[in-house]
């Protein structure tokens, strides 16, 4: 070789040598722009795209695939790729199978460029194999995603920090497609992927746990706004009920005031009783309860007053009465007095009938009025027969004392005129009329335990009265005889 | 600087099969196709041992052998001459060839019957380019 040809060839491999510098400074670049892409974006699918993208854009890679490991660690799914009819995304390979699959056992880059000539001179083993029979059914060729006529492939293992998660695979369907610069080039690559893969990954488990968490958010916030509701409803209750409450103590307030008005009004009305029965209480001393009872209710119609009204009148006095009062000290007879007319005043009571006077031994009784009763003459005949009882007993007992005194009665009926009777200072309820005076007449003639009754009042109580005839009894004040009966006892 | 330049790579990929002369101590020869001479560094290859065959029995009497290598994309080609060196079952050399050998055997249903069982490491004494014209073994066979 003369020194020109020396030249020639030097400048040859300068300009050789120049050209894989200014190749190897462009794929540097794009590598570096790559790499920035990659790292500027953590959409894992977008990362994925891009890098398939550039591959084939910008380096020339027109098949390749990026599979990922999945949990089993025995299998990498296709999770991008670029460059075939179909895509073939999901698509699987098993650890240990085809170029790939060796690949992710290994975590060993592999470059082969005669995949086709080997599997020839497989087959060709393998045919002989099965001709003698030396192949077991199990051992069958795999299918594999990717080229089915693939001469070449350059896989590359992604790793991030020796953990392997996937290869990175390139194909081709022509012999010795790529060299040592493409693995040098896939390897830089390769390392991005990985680590912007981990770092999507990373992001998106961040992204699913932020997801949790604002989820979680809502949730509480949801939670305290039911909450904060169910806490102003609950309030809002409270209220209503405090108002209720407030309106109901309100009331109970003008209750206990109503009642303490009435208590008031209570112990007015208590005490106005009170001075009535007082008052009742001593009217009754003088007159008869009726016409206390009358007196002080002050009706519409004045008992006083003047009136005309048939009446039953019962006399009685004690036969005997004048000698005992003579030869008796006063002591004595008021003694007796008493409780004779303590014994009739009972009776009266219990027969309304109206004491009109007594006059010592004498007492004028009669029915009707001031208040009317049912059956005067009735009550005025029972009346007289309980007396005349009751002052047999009387007389027993004072017989042992020495007094010989005996009953004597007179019953009329008729009309009386009744009303206040005296002068201004003293008034009597009094009853004028031949009724009193026939009463009075019949008393006076009445022997001792006799109660005399006329024919004409006898023959309204017929049924009542089992009587005997006294006689016609001439009667001063009257014209004619009376026909008298004396009332022996009741019947039945 | 190796013995083999960066041009030759191509022809290492497996895609044109390699001949492979070798000579037993008796002095017999034996040509054989090969899918692949790997390259290893400018100054070695390594050859698979896979089967027990007439090369690697020759190699181990005899360790100077002769391979033809094309490249796919120039059709240039190369004599190599290689001295056998030794015989390596693990490490990266191993593991990259046993790798793509296993990838190969799972596409074809051979997972665990067709396995690399060495790397065989022969240094490369010299490596010619050709400029005469050969017919490959395949040719002769038909």
């Amino acid at each position: 070789m003369d020194i020109r040809e020396q030249i020639a060839e030097n400048d040859r491999i300068i300009e050789q040598l120049n050209r894989e510098l200014a190749k190897k400074s462009t794929e540097v670049r794009i590598i570096q722009q790559i790499s920035s892409e990659i790292n500027s974006t953590l959409d894992l699918a977008r990362i994925l795209q891009l890098i398939l993208d550039s591959m084939d854009r910008v380096l020339g890679f027109q098949h390749c695939m990026i599979l990922l490991k999945d949990e089993s660690e025995e299998k990498l799914r296709v999770f991008a790729s670029r460059g075939y009819d179909r895509e073939g995304v999901g698509a699987e390979v098993r650890f240990g199978e085809g170029v790939i699959g060796v690949v992710a056992r290994r975590k060993k880059m592999m470059r082969l460029g005669n995949i086709r000539s080997s599997m020839n001179y497989l087959m060709a083993v393998r045919a002989k194999m099965e001709e003698a029979g030396q192949l077991q059914a199990d051992h069958v060729p795999v299918n594999l995603p990717g080229l089915a006529n693939a001469q070449s492939q350059l896989a590359i293992p992604l790793l991030v920090k020796e953990r392997f998660i996937g290869v990175l695979a390139v194909e081709s369907p022509q012999p010795n497609a790529f060299d040592e610069l493409d693995e040098i080039l896939l390897n830089i690559l390769a390392n991005q992927v990985a680590i912007a893969i981990d770092n999507a990954r990373m992001y998106q488990m961040e992204e699913g746990r932020r997801k949790e968490l604002d989820e979680a958010n809502a949730k509480l916030l949801r939670l305290n706004e039911s909450l904060e509701h169910m806490v102003k409803e609950r309030t809002a209750q409270l209220e209503r009920a405090h108002a209720e409450l407030s309106t109901a103590f309100e009331r109970l307030g003008e209750q206990a005031t109503e009642l303490a008005a009435f208590n008031r009004t209570l112990e007015q009305r208590v005490a106005e009783q009170l001075a009535e029965l007082e008052r009742v209480g001593r009217l009754k001393r003088f007159f008869s309860p009726q016409l206390a009872q009358l007196i002080v209710a002050g009706g519409a119609e004045d008992p006083l007053k003047t009136h005309r009204r048939e009446v039953t009148v019962v006399f009685l006095d004690l036969r005997g009465f004048t000698a005992f009062a003579e030869t008796s000290e006063p002591e004595e007879i008021m003694g007796v007095l008493g409780e004779y007319h303590a014994e009739m005043g009972k009776l009266i009571l219990a027969h309304e009938g109206t004491l009109e006077r007594f006059t010592g031994d004498g007492m004028m009784i009669f029915f009707n009025d001031p208040v009317p009763v049912p059956n005067p003459a009735e009550r005025a005949i029972r009346m007289a027969v309980e007396m005349r009882e009751r002052v047999a007993e009387l007389v027993a007992k004072w017989k042992k004392r020495g007094y010989d005194l005996r009953l004597g009665v007179g019953i009329a009926q008729g009309y009386a005129t009744i009303g206040a009777i005296g002068f201004e200072g003293r008034w009597d309820y009094g009853a004028i009329g031949t009724v009193t005076n026939l009463a009075a007449r019949l008393c006076g003639e009445a022997k001792p335990d006799q109660i005399l009754i006329s024919q004409r009042l006898l023959g309204t109580m017929e049924e009542l009265v089992e009587a005997e005839p006294v006689g016609d009894l001439s009667l001063k004040g009257f014209l004619k005889p009376v026909s008298t009966f004396n009332v022996v006892r009741l019947k039945g | 600087m190796g013995v083999l330049p960066d041009e030759i790579k191509p022809a290492m990929e497996g895609v044109i099969p390699a001949h492979v002369a070798t000579c037993s101590l008796d002095g017999t020869p034996n040509v054989t196709a090969l899918s692949q001479v790997y390259y290893v560094d400018a100054d070695h290859v390594a050859l698979s041992f896979q089967f027990f065959n007439k090369t690697i029995k020759n190699v181990r009497e005899n360790p100077y052998a002769v391979a033809w290598i094309i490249s796919p994309e120039s059709f240039d080609s190369w004599d190599l001459e290689l001295e056998y060196d030794h015989s390596e079952t693990s490490g990266p050399v191993f593991d990259a060839m046993d790798m793509r050998i296993e990838a190969i055997a799972s596409m074809t249903g051979m997972t665990g019957i067709f396995k690399l069982k060495a790397a065989d490491i022969y240094r490369v004494k010299s490596a010619v380019k050709n400029t005469d014209e050969r017919i490959p073994l395949a040719a002769i066979d038909k």
